[in-house]
């Protein structure tokens, strides 16, 4: 864990009068799974935003593997290998689950339409060779049988991991995971759980902004909290659960109530 | 000076006419975010009535007015509740801009069946007396003209800003979620707007009718120019309508008074074009009057219908050996028509590419066609230069028009290619009919060679037709294994959710461009295919309702399936020659059955049967939706 694949130093974000995020640093490590929490309004998703360059920042600059992400557009951030889901799953419609995956492995063909429209050998190599990963991969998260069958049809856990995977088919260098257990059940968020850990045992680092605390607590490496913008607490999941500042801004108040 | 005075005249007179049009479309598009192309049509119905219930009928004028204008706003209203406002709930927007299409086809063919093909005129309301006006004649016609205009958009401005109705249509503008949440009917008011439209081009219509001559598809002429005005002024914006009507009109006249009447068109559409490229927003208005659209997010939910690797494989060799075959099998007499049916498909297949896979819509695919036809042929017939060079040629000049026009437009959002291709389809119908020395004019480009290779010509239907078919299993061929990988797949995601394919990594514009260009060299191969094998090529045989009946074969054949637009095209070649007396009929069956297909058939007739097909077969697991899927044997 020595690398590191993201790091945001001082960056700064104000929205009119609101200061969203202030001079915020943190790091990704390679190898690990990295969650961003806090309560509403804490600037979870401006971070989230101002890291694919949906907003540039204020002041600060956001490093990949060392190459800052300045100035360049969201599809050459995603040709860097910064990968991103999104909150509500968008899946490609009128796809089956299979294509999705194999449309996110867009950027690993390297034999293009003119290789494919004359059926020359590397291309259908090729094309068999995704398509293996791609049926691995829905083996590994158990949708395999749904593997032929429309994308938008599948229920709402399913299209989550079917997106992840279609990510992780990027071959990224980075996973960015926007709310992954939104709306999911428990038996899906441990479907989900499962498919983080085998993401990053074949060595993709994940950052990933989550409310669900099961999961964040399951799964992550390191824990990042986030309050009104200011970086709150760092550290592994037991440290945060007992982390007092922690606790009076954010779980207190769940502890509380259960 | 006087004749300068003169002109302008005119072009104010005409200008009304187009900004009438003009703020029909402009009232559904500012509602619904559709650029309604069948406004020209209730023009037209409007002008027709008025010319029946007088003439015919021996109505006095009063009466045969508000006769003509309410039965065509009746039909409109039909129209509109029965297509319109049902498919705006589940058709994204480009589907709807082809049903718009569909429908004017259909009233065009509506307006033959009625009226017959022969033109009509109308007796001024007051006496066919000019009027001298300081020096200057003014037709007696202008002052109705001049003052229906004044009413109409008087009555729109106080609507829009007086009453409560024009508060809800604002809201619907704007926010149309919104608009849902305050209580209001959107879906009544979407009728509304649309039968108002309807009462708005009836109106104008028939005030026109003394001025023009009638025929049954004048309703294109009306729709070409309000929605050139509308473009020229902006999109969403009423008094831009009206500026881009007066402006065009005053243009057009001032063009055709100072240069030729046979360029005036052609000025307007190339003004247009510029317009669309460089200033999307419209020539008046400042900033960007975008709608805030919430249908721009609407996706696509088509079913997914995947038969297996040997299923595909022994339909395709079936397919194949029954066309093989079928020369021997039908009417040598016949040969012609199947002869046509195959080329006219090449230019859907490139279709597909473009629509079925890409989700883009073009609108000027027979411009294309033009272009690759009238190319090889002037080369071939004039220059001595081989068909296949001439047919290269052809595709090699469509390349290069179809890349200057994505290069700007694929940048943009929301109808502008089609907007685009469609003004490059009427630009290219105005020069194939006025550039009379290179192209033969409306009359048509006579004596093209057969199509040969080498030694071989290819002079009879039979030898075309198995020509035509070699060419289709060879595209067919290279389509298939490029829509089966990665390419045909980065395509899908594109139409599926742009924003989402580009986090991927999939460069959106260079992949659309890409698209567009298959789509143009294909249709400019099958323009080519055309001249030869016809050895005559005109105007109307390549012009705009020519890239409707395209969108409509592709629709019904099924989209995104490649060989479904053969039976599309097929259906609507071979249909009006195998039963003559329904030949009349052809053109009003035609856009009904794009419509009703948009409506109620998604996936096209091959979709249908493969949903068939699989149902049938055992062990296919259904998933909740209905949509079956077939799983691969292998």
């Amino acid at each position: 864990m020595t690398e590191t694949a993201l790091e945001a130093i001082g960056i700064s974000k104000r929205f009119g009068g609101v200061q969203a995020v202030a001079d915020l640093s943190f790091a990704v490590p390679a190898g690990s799974i990295t969650a961003l929490i806090g309560p509403n309004g804490a600037g979870k998703t401006t971070v989230f935003n101002l890291v694919t360059n949906l907003f540039l920042p204020d002041a600060g600059e956001v490093r990949f593997y060392g190459d800052s992400l300045r100035d360049r557009t969201p599809g050459e951030i995603a040709a860097l290998g910064l990968l991103r889901t999104f909150q509500t799953a968008r899946i490609f419609p009128g796809m089956t689950a299979l294509e999705n995956l194999l449309a996110g492995a867009h950027r690993q063909v390297h034999f293009g339409a003119a290789w494919q429209m004359l059926w020359l050998p590397p291309a259908l190599r090729e094309e068999a060779s995704l398509r293996r990963r791609g049926e691995a991969l829905l083996d590994l998260v158990g949708l395999s049988r749904f593997r032929d069958v429309a994308a938008t049809s599948l229920p709402m856990g399913a299209q989550k991991l079917v997106e992840v995977c279609r990510a992780v088919m990027a071959g990224p260098r980075l996973l960015l995971l926007d709310e992954p257990a939104a709306g999911l059940n428990d038996t899906e968020t441990a479907e989900l759980a499962a498919l983080l850990r085998a993401v990053r045992d074949i060595g993709i680092p994940i950052l990933v902004v989550e409310h669900n605390m099961s999961l964040v607590m399951n799964v992550a490496d390191q824990v990042i909290v986030l309050d009104l913008g200011h970086l709150l607490a760092r550290g592994t999941p037991l440290e945060i659960q007992h982390d007092r500042r922690v606790i009076d801004a954010y779980l207190g108040v769940e502890q509380e109530a259960v | 000076m006087d004749q300068f005075a003169q002109i302008i005249v005119g072009g104010v007179l005409q200008g009304g006419v187009f900004a009438i049009v003009a703020l029909g479309i402009t009232l559904v598009y500012r509602v619904t975010g559709i650029i309604n192309l069948v406004q020209g049509g209730f023009c037209i119905l409007g002008a027709l009535c008025l010319y029946s219930f007088q003439s015919d009928l021996g109505w006095p004028l009063p009466l045969a007015f508000l006769a003509a204008v309410v039965a065509t706003t009746a039909l409109g209203a039909l129209l509109g509740a029965a297509t319109f406002v049902p498919a705006l709930a589940r058709l994204p927007n480009s589907s709807m801009l082809m049903l718009t299409a569909g429908l004017l086809t259909f009233i065009n063919g509506l307006a033959l069946v009625v009226w017959g093909s022969q033109p009509y005129a109308v007796e001024a309301f007051t006496g066919e007396q000019p009027v001298n006006v300081l020096g200057i004649l003014v037709p007696s016609q202008g002052f109705w003209i001049a003052g229906i205009t004044l009413i109409i958009i008087l009555g729109i401005w106080y609507l829009m800003t007086r009453t409560t109705l024009g508060k809800a249509v604002v809201a619907c503008a704007e926010n149309p979620t919104a608009a849902r949440f305050m209580g209001i009917d959107v879906a009544r008011l979407t009728l509304f707007s649309f039968a108002l439209a309807a009462l708005i081009g009836a109106i104008g219509g028939a005030a026109v009718a003394p001025i023009l001559s009638l025929q049954f598809d004048g309703g294109s002429f009306f729709t070409n120019a309000g929605f050139i005005a509308v473009a020229l002024g902006g999109m969403s914006s009423l008094p831009g309508a009206i500026a881009g009507g007066l402006f065009l009109g005053i243009a057009e006249q001032l063009a055709a008074g100072y240069v030729s009447s046979l360029f005036a068109n052609g000025l307007a559409l190339a003004l247009l074009l510029a317009t669309l490229l460089w200033r999307p927003q419209g020539l008046f208005v400042a900033g960007r009057a975008r709608r805030h659209d919430v249908r721009d997010e609407l996706r696509v939910a088509r079913s997914v219908i995947r038969p297996g690797a040997r299923t595909v494989s022994v339909a395709a060799l079936v397919l194949f050996l029954f066309l093989a075959a079928l020369p021997y099998l039908v009417d040598p007499g016949f040969m012609s028509s199947l002869v046509i049916t195959l080329i006219l498909f090449i230019a859907v297949l490139g279709l597909d590419v473009l629509m079925g896979y890409a989700g883009q819509v073009s609108l000027g695919q027979a411009g294309f066609m033009a272009l690759g036809g009238y190319t090889a042929a002037i080369l071939a017939t004039n220059y001595g230069v081989t068909p296949l060079v001439g047919t290269l040629a052809g595709m090699g000049l469509s390349l290069i028009c179809a890349l200057l026009l994505s290069v700007v437009t694929m940048q943009l959002k929301g109808a502008y290619l089609a907007l685009a291709t469609l003004t490059f389809g009427l630009l290219i119908d105005s020069l194939t009919v006025g550039l009379t020395g290179v192209t033969g004019g409306p009359s048509g480009l006579v004596g093209i060679p057969s199509f040969a290779l080498g030694p071989f010509v290819f002079a009879t239907p039979q030898e075309m037709y198995y020509l035509v078919l070699a060419i289709i299993v060879l595209l067919l061929v290279i389509l298939t294994g490029g829509m089966r990988s990665g390419f045909g797949r980065a395509l899908q995601a594109i139409r599926a959710d742009q924003t989402a394919a580009a986090a991927l990594g999939i460069n959106v514009p260079r992949h659309k461009m890409a698209a567009f260009a298959i789509c143009a060299m294909l249709a400019s191969l099958s323009g080519s295919l055309f001249a030869f094998d016809f050895h005559f090529l005109s105007p109307e045989m390549v012009s705009t309702p020519r890239s409707f009946e395209l969108i409509a074969m592709l629709v019904i054949g099924g989209e995104a399936t490649l060989v479904g637009g053969l039976s599309g095209a097929a259906l609507i070649t071979l249909l009006p020659i195998l039963f003559q007396p329904i030949a009349l009929y052809k053109t009003m069956a035609e856009g009904a059955i794009l419509v009703l297909a948009f409506q109620y058939l998604p996936d096209g007739m091959l979709g249908g049967l493969w949903r068939l097909i699989a149902r049938s077969a055992a062990a296919t697991p259904a998933i909740a939706d209905g949509t079956v899927a077939e799983r691969p044997s292998s």
